[in-house]
């Protein structure tokens, strides 16, 4: 449980998500020699290089070839060892998905699966790079964990759990660079359990990855504007934090999720699931990508034009604010 | 080579293994017996003299490996599995029914003696292929024999795990390929022609041998051989023939999958009991 | 015409602490036989305003409304709002009467408006039941009192209610004691009995016990204090609770000042 990890906040400080991900992979690599990486010609881009030069004799490149690297990790599991498996999420989700699907989530196999670049975090170098999808399609799988940390240190909190837990898991970052949301590693990190980052009572932002950051700077700023906002960090889009949704619900009434990632199957669509099935009435908003493929540009820039950033959430929670759900119209005094 | 008693020992095992395929398709209304019938004597080989395994305890971690690339030649597999007793062979009489351990295609999870689930075309040689490079890794000595179809060649998984075995020289693995020729639609060379099969593999860095698929004494030299290479991966391409056994169904895409009623499968036993 | 003040002041007088003849009802059974074969309706009324509240009575118990009733067994109509609202406040003024059918109804009704004087501030009882009588007089007063207030359109607390987004400031008294919300939204507001379920609340007033609540809401101990001695606790919006006790003392000063 994140023992044994060397660097300090100094380090953190100059390390990138990416890189704290890869360092927190190698030092657990040397504590446990079940552990393999994987990775599909991007060990560079992925940080996973890391352990390539310090474990060269458990890591391999399969080049640029992902379906067969995702069944080979298969079969490694099934020999008892614990592959990591790293490239970029649009083909380790879409190109290599049937493999995802029959080899390690059918069978069963404990590979643990890191993409990287998810969203548009990889903005510039356009759609064929970017995924909006991964977190709709590795929801459907039946027995994967999915997980989108908001930061560094949370990466590196959910590598340590999925490799601590029996089965195959999905963690989705960016491309490296975002800033960092919490202070240090040491916070409570638990799959499956929402962080509440600010508590409220006006309305709740639930968001995920990269975006939590924003929603948090959208809360304090509407703090000041008088209103009540509870923030919850919901890392784990698979298994959800479904009581902390229906808390939500019955104590603000008024829920928006936020994501870097299509609004079509993804936190959004598991949320509006879980506010659906609690039976009670609730307004309701998905920021993400609206049905649409983005335009080129620096991820920031994308964020604010797509109203993921504190700008747009803020926005969003002057509109549902205002919104009526049909329940409770009844304004006469009971005397 | 082969001593005579071996030969008749696995060219008996053979015959009346086919006829319990036949049973088994006819009680259960319809399988890939086309493909069963190509690829069994590859399986009566490796079953019967090579492979290392032990039936009480079909998980042992340095047992050698099994993969059936080609899933649905699955109930020529089970047939195999029972009657080295991993399970009750009684329990086959449910073979595609609902609620079986066996369906189509074998489940790792279900039917003890299967190590991956495979079905869909294209992911044995990658898993195999996986445990071959994680028994080497952690010390362990035991060989991965994966048996792929010629149709399956056409999946370009394959190819990416070809690469991968020459690059990582997986010399613990060898591959088969049951080259009968067919797949559902028809002959392969007219669909998506794979000829000349030996050179792409040598292209991608593996040792070809060519064999008869239904000679024991070919497919056993082939075996010993690949087990001894220790510079590449061994592919044996195996020329067999769709249906072998039951003269009504040699080489017809048609029996790719099917039942057999009464008749036909009196017929079926009769053409077997002939076979030497 | 009477004047705004004058106005929102009838309208709290006679939509809330009127109304609260019910709870005298429900907590004093031992008066239930001043219904027995009770059936007349009392209007309460202004010539100078519109302002106006019937109350009727029967074996069942009380119906209050504001409004005129269109056959009243007695009528009280003030010349001058200022006078009705002098009269609900403790002082002294008379009503023309018209109606002596209903002199009867009147006289049985007289009880239970004298019981109202507990709701004066210098009503402060030592007996438990009737320290537990006012504070659920009290409580019910402060959440439609300042509904009203609102509903009639006074200018601090509907300027307020029309910005706020839909909050609930919830007033308990721990185990099992009397609760009232008030809940308002764009404008709207309404008083509640009972805990308002549907969300948490923006600011909830939770009083220890009957004997705290009491020394609060009578302003004999300041909220200051009373949280810090242990007889409130308030949980919610801070800036919330501020809002609160500013438009309780706004309620306050325009009943009783």
């Amino acid at each position: 449980m994140a023992q044994g990890l060397t660097w300090t906040v100094e380090d953190a400080d100059s390390m990138t998500q990416a890189e704290i991900y890869g360092e927190v992979l190698t030092q657990i690599g040397q504590q446990n020699e079940k552990v393999v990486a994987l990775t599909a010609d991007l060990a560079k881009s992925t940080k996973i290089g890391r352990f390539w030069e310090k474990i060269p004799e458990r890591f391999y490149n399969f080049g640029i070839a992902e379906a067969n690297m995702i069944a080979v990790a298969s079969g490694m599991a099934e020999t008892g060892l614990i592959p990591v498996v790293s490239t970029f999420a649009t083909f380790a989700s879409m190109r290599a998905a049937e493999f995802v699907r029959t080899d390690l989530c059918y069978q069963k196999r404990n590979v643990k699966i890191i993409a990287t670049h998810s969203g548009t975090s990889f903005g510039t170098a356009g759609t064929t790079h970017h995924c909006i999808e991964d977190l709709s399609i590795m929801r459907t799988f039946p027995g994967m964990t999915v997980i989108a940390p908001a930061d560094a240190y949370e990466t590196a909190r959910a590598v340590s759990a999925a490799i601590e837990m029996e089965g195959p898991v999905y963690i989705r970052i960016g491309r490296g660079f975002e800033p960092p949301l919490h202070k240090s590693m040491d916070f409570d990190f638990e799959i499956g359990k929402a962080i509440e980052l600010r508590e409220g009572t006006d309305v709740t932002v639930i968001a995920t990855g990269v975006t939590v950051l924003h929603a948090v700077e959208a809360a304090d700023r509407a703090q000041q504007q008088g209103v009540s906002v509870r923030v919850l960090d919901m890392h784990t889009i698979k298994p959800l934090d479904v009581e902390a949704v229906v808390r939500a619900v019955q104590d603000t009434r008024r829920i928006i999720t936020v994501e870097d990632h299509s609004t079509i199957g993804g936190l959004g669509t598991a949320v509006a699931d879980a506010i659906a099935a609690s039976g009670k009435g609730c307004a309701f908003a998905k920021l993400g990508y609206q049905d649409e493929y983005s335009i080129v540009g620096y991820p920031e820039d994308l964020l604010h034009i797509y109203k993921l950033d504190a700008d747009g959430i803020l926005e969003t929670i002057g509109l549902v604010l205002k919104q009526d759900f049909e329940q409770d119209e009844n304004w006469e005094d009971e005397i | 080579m082969l001593s005579n008693k071996e030969r008749k020992f696995l060219e008996d095992t053979a015959r009346r293994l086919r006829e319990r395929i036949v049973e088994v398709t006819y009680s259960c209304g319809g399988t890939h017996i086309g493909g069963a019938m190509s690829q069994h004597e590859l399986l009566i080989a490796l079953y019967y003299k090579y492979l290392n395994i032990d039936p009480t305890n079909p998980r042992w971690p340095n047992r050698d490996r099994f993969v059936l690339s080609k899933g649905h030649g699955g109930v020529g597999h089970a047939v195999i599995l029972a009657d080295k007793g991993f399970f009750d062979t009684a329990l086959l009489d449910d073979f595609n029914k609902t609620g079986s351990p066996f369906g189509m295609h074998l489940d790792w999870q279900t039917v003890p003696g299967v190590d991956v689930s495979t079905g869909s075309l294209g992911h044995g040689l990658p898993l195999a292929l996986g445990m071959a490079l994680g028994g080497r890794l952690q010390g362990l000595d035991y060989h991965v024999y994966c048996v792929m179809s010629d149709g399956e060649l056409q999946e370009g998984s394959i190819w990416e795990a070809a690469m991968a075995a020459s690059q990582f020289k997986a010399t613990n693995l060898t591959a088969f390929v049951d080259r009968n020729k067919f797949s559902l639609d028809g002959p392969t060379e007219s669909i998506m022609a794979l000829e000349p099969l030996d050179k792409k593999f040598e292209a991608f860095g593996w040792r070809v041998l060519s064999i008869d698929g239904h000679d024991f004494d070919q497919i056993c030299e082939a075996i010993e051989t690949a087990q001894a290479e220790k510079e590449k991966p061994v592919i044996i391409i195996a020329d067999t023939i769709k249906g072998k056994g039951i003269d009504f169904m040699e080489n017809q895409a048609a029996w790719h999958y099917a039942g057999v009623d009464a008749a036909m499968r009196d017929k079926a036993l009769e053409s077997i009991r002939k076979m030497k | 015409m009477a004047d705004h003040k004058e106005e929102l002041k009838a309208r709290v007088f006679l939509r809330s602490a009127l109304p609260l003849v019910k709870v005298v009802l429900s907590e004093r059974p031992n008066y239930r036989y001043l219904l027995y074969k009770a059936d007349g309706v009392i209007q309460f009324g202004a010539k100078d305003s519109q302002q106006a509240a019937w109350v009727a009575m029967s074996p069942e118990g009380f119906e209050v409304k504001p409004g005129l009733h269109e056959n009243p067994t007695i009528s009280l109509i003030f010349k001058r709002l200022k006078d009705l609202n002098t009269f609900f406040a403790g002082g002294t003024a008379l009503p023309s009467v018209s109606g002596v059918k209903g002199v009867p109804t009147l006289l049985r009704f007289l009880p239970f408006m004298l019981k109202l004087k507990i709701l004066m501030p210098t009503a402060m009882p030592t007996d438990p039941a009737e320290k537990e009588l006012k504070v659920r007089m009290l409580m019910q007063m402060i959440a439609s009192g300042l509904s009203q207030l609102n509903k009639g359109g006074d200018e601090f607390l509907s300027s307020y209610i029309k910005k706020s987004p839909d909050r609930v400031f919830q007033f308990t008294v721990e185990n099992g004691g009397p609760a009232n919300y008030l809940r308002i939204k764009a404008g709207n507001s309404k008083a509640g009995a009972g805990t308002y379920a549907r969300r948490r609340p923006y600011v909830h007033m939770i009083f220890k016990d009957i004997d705290s609540a009491f020394e609060v809401l009578t302003q004999r101990v300041g909220t200051v204090e009373a949280v810090r001695d242990g007889l409130l606790r308030v949980e919610g919006a801070m800036e919330g609770s501020k809002d609160i006790g500013a438009f309780m003392q706004h309620l306050d000063k325009l009943t009783m000042g």
